[in-house]
């Protein structure tokens, strides 16, 4: 287990060119299987996934494949017989959100050049709370898949050690994705709380936060996206079908719902549709600051998350502070016109049989 | 899906008298009142009354060695349950069952269960009959992680999911088989890991919150009555208790911290807070609730106390049914 490296940051000369995986064991097992046609991910899909992208971190050069701690122990699983300088991150698992939030904070105190994370859209929220402008590739294990991509373990691996190594400059293969930001004021709690999301937020008009889904049409008050795709499922798609915004679009889009307006058809969760009701559609510019009505449960990510009262006051804004995504592609294309994939020496060739 | 206050409160109510109940007969037990072993459901309160609320007094449910509160939760009346537990002879069962086959087929519960596994097969029987009278009853079976490692439930899980049979698979994890860690005794964490493998869909939810497990009993049982199959819900939950009794046995198969962490995590507790938060029902409602369920409690254990022993006449009776037709078919 590794120890040294925490709160080492800024005392450290040179630090080994490192590979960051964080899983979240719990991603696509969810109630949302029960209502809609989502998948399952299973353990033994994330180990291969895990293993898949340590392999190619280790192929294509980091020094160290840093593996978060999960309760599931998928990291050690996954990585059992692999020849390869790896590690793990300390520290306690609780099996909730939080220990996403904790490895990535511990990657970032290790300072890890890039991280691969599995899991949906909750888990890239996770990852970016504890580590807000990391280095990510996202791969899809979860429901609703807005943020991450399905890239294949293997060349997740390969591309997040090209820009660990500095084989490939990540100037050139990241840009800072956007995120909604949100202050939530309960005067009663006397304390303001600060939210993010990747992809949106939500009000969703119900007093628990139960099993996370967003089901019943009805109780959506309003739906918050800073990444409004149409070809999306879940929350975002309500933005998504009635104001595309992409991801290199600049601003967001709040979506009021209520009757006497248009009436969109959109799959609420994969494979299942329902009928929005659209009070008003509001493009908003980054840095646009809107007061939001509460009184219910905020939605992150597509997860009923945090109860609110009618007191509280919520306020929001999109901004383009959240992770530098690695574009998969564009990384190994770089790399191969730049040769980074010829095997070199002879004695490697013969290792390879050739 | 907004529940509305009634279906909340009721899941309390629920929740607590099982609470009551189960603390109860622990310390009936500790004062050598009740007969044999005692397997107390504390902590996972929020199981069988999220589940049990979802389904009508029609719908059935098997269940486990821990299944006081199964029953409770499913509408059994504390006073022929206390006197079931005392081997009293006004117990659901005449004082013969005791806790571990307890049962009362008049609210749909099918008995608790000495055997690891045997719940699960009972409630694929029973949901075989409901798809085959077709009147939109659907069977729960309630187990536990570690009966997933036996035979019994493979077999069950499978036949259900062939046959496309109305079942709920509630499987009650919390993570130790007696004294034993689920990881030593299997490779998978997540039971659902399971469910794909027989064709049914898995889900987790948080077996410490009752509107989670509510929400996905609701969606499981109207996938059942659609004719969509069974279901495999896993409650992540905890039992405060040792396996079985009251008292600290002393054993070291867990920590006092981690049983403190669950505790902080206390189903009837987190909701009532939740529920006042939200404006949704007082402090003073729920000391109401407390106060006439104690009551409830006290007056069923001074009927069990003042109920008879059966009769040693009464030994035989109902060990097997009457078979006229055999009986007579011979005569004739």
């Amino acid at each position: 287990m590794m120890s040294s490296t925490a709160g080492m940051r800024e005392m450290s000369s040179r630090v080994a060119s490192t590979v960051g995986i964080i899983v979240n064991p719990h991603a696509g097992k969810d109630i949302r299987r029960l209502v809609s046609a989502a998948g399952h991910t299973s353990d033994s899909v994330k180990i291969g996934i895990m293993r898949r992208v340590a392999a190619g971190a280790l192929e294509q050069g980091a020094e160290r494949v840093l593996m978060s701690t999960d309760t599931h122990h998928l990291a050690e699983r996954a990585v059992e017989g692999l020849d390869g300088n790896i590690e793990f991150i300390d520290g306690p698992t609780t099996g909730s959100h939080l220990d996403t939030v904790a490895a990535a904070a511990s990657m970032w105190k290790a300072e890890a050049s890039a991280v691969v994370a599995l899991g949906g859209d909750g888990t890239c929220r996770d990852v970016t709370t504890g580590w807000p402008d990391v280095p990510l590739i996202a791969i899809s294990t979860g429901t609703n898949n807005v943020f991450p991509s399905s890239v294949d373990g293997t060349s997740a691996g390969v591309a997040a050690a090209l820009v660990a190594t500095g084989a490939v400059s990540i100037d050139r293969v990241g840009s800072a994705a956007k995120r909604v930001s949100l202050h939530v004021n309960d005067p009663a709690r006397d304390v303001a709380v600060h939210e993010e999301a990747l992809v949106e937020a939500a009000l969703v008009d119900t007093t628990f936060v139960g099993a996370r889904a967003v089901t019943d049409p009805a109780t959506i008050r309003w739906v918050i996206a800073c990444l409004a795709n149409p070809a999306s499922t879940g929350l975002a798609s309500i933005a998504g079908r009635v104001h595309p915004v992409g991801r290199d679009d600049a601003g967001g889009v709040l979506v009021r719902l209520g009757p006497g307006g248009r009436r969109v058809r959109v799959p609420l969760a994969p494979g299942s549709f329902a009928t929005i009701d659209i009070a008003a559609v509001e493009p908003l510019a980054l840095g646009d600051v809107v007061d939001l009505p509460s009184g219910g449960v905020l939605a992150f990510d597509g997860e009923r998350n945090t109860p609110t009262s009618a007191n509280t006051t919520i306020s929001a804004t999109i901004e383009r502070s959240g992770p530098r995504v690695i574009d998969v592609d564009a990384t190994l294309e770089i790399a191969a016109r730049d040769h980074r994939f010829d095997a070199g020496t002879s004695s490697r060739k013969e290792r390879h049989g050739e | 899906m907004e529940l509305s206050n009634d279906v909340l409160m009721d899941m309390h109510r629920r929740m607590v008298r099982i609470r009551l109940f189960e603390e109860a007969a622990g310390r009936l037990a500790e004062a050598a009142k009740l007969p044999g072993f005692l397997h107390l459901y504390v902590g996972q309160e929020a199981v069988a009354s999220g589940v049990c609320a979802a389904l009508t007094d029609q719908d059935q449910i098997t269940s486990t060695h821990r299944g006081h509160g199964h029953l409770v939760a499913k509408g059994g009346e504390f006073k022929p349950m206390m006197a079931e537990l005392m081997a009293k002879s006004t117990g659901y069962n005449k004082g013969k069952g005791g806790s571990m086959h307890i049962s009362n087929l008049d609210v749909g519960m099918f008995g608790a269960n000495g055997i690891v596994g045997a719940g699960a097969p009972i409630a694929v029987g029973a949901g075989f009959a409901n798809k085959y009278r077709d009147d939109g009853n659907v069977a729960a079976a309630f187990f536990g992680d570690g009966s997933t490692n036996i035979g019994a439930f493979h077999e069950a899980a499978n036949m259900a999911c062939a046959l496309q049979l109305p079942v709920l698979f509630i499987c009650e994890n919390n993570e130790y088989g007696e004294f034993t860690p689920r990881d030593k005794t299997m490779a998978i964490t997540d039971i659902v890991d399971r469910a794909a493998g027989y064709g049914m869909p898995g889900v987790i939810v948080d077996g410490m919150d009752v509107v989670a497990i509510h929400e996905a009993t609701v969606e499981a049982k109207a996938r059942a009555v659609r004719g969509d199959g069974p279901s495999l819900i896993e409650a992540k939950t905890y039992r405060f208790y040792n396996h079985h009794g009251v008292q600290n046995l002393g054993l070291k198969y867990r920590t006092d911290d981690e049983v403190e962490v669950w505790k902080q995590r206390d189903p009837i507790f987190t909701f009532e807070d939740r529920m006042i938060d939200a404006n949704n029902a007082s402090r003073d409602d729920f000391d109401a609730v407390w106060a006439e369920l104690r009551a409830d409690i006290e007056e069923a254990i001074q009927f069990a106390e003042d109920s008879p022993f059966p009769t040693p006449d009464q030994i035989l009776v109902d060990v097997y049914s009457d078979t006229p037709s055999a009986t007579s078919g011979a005569a004739q």
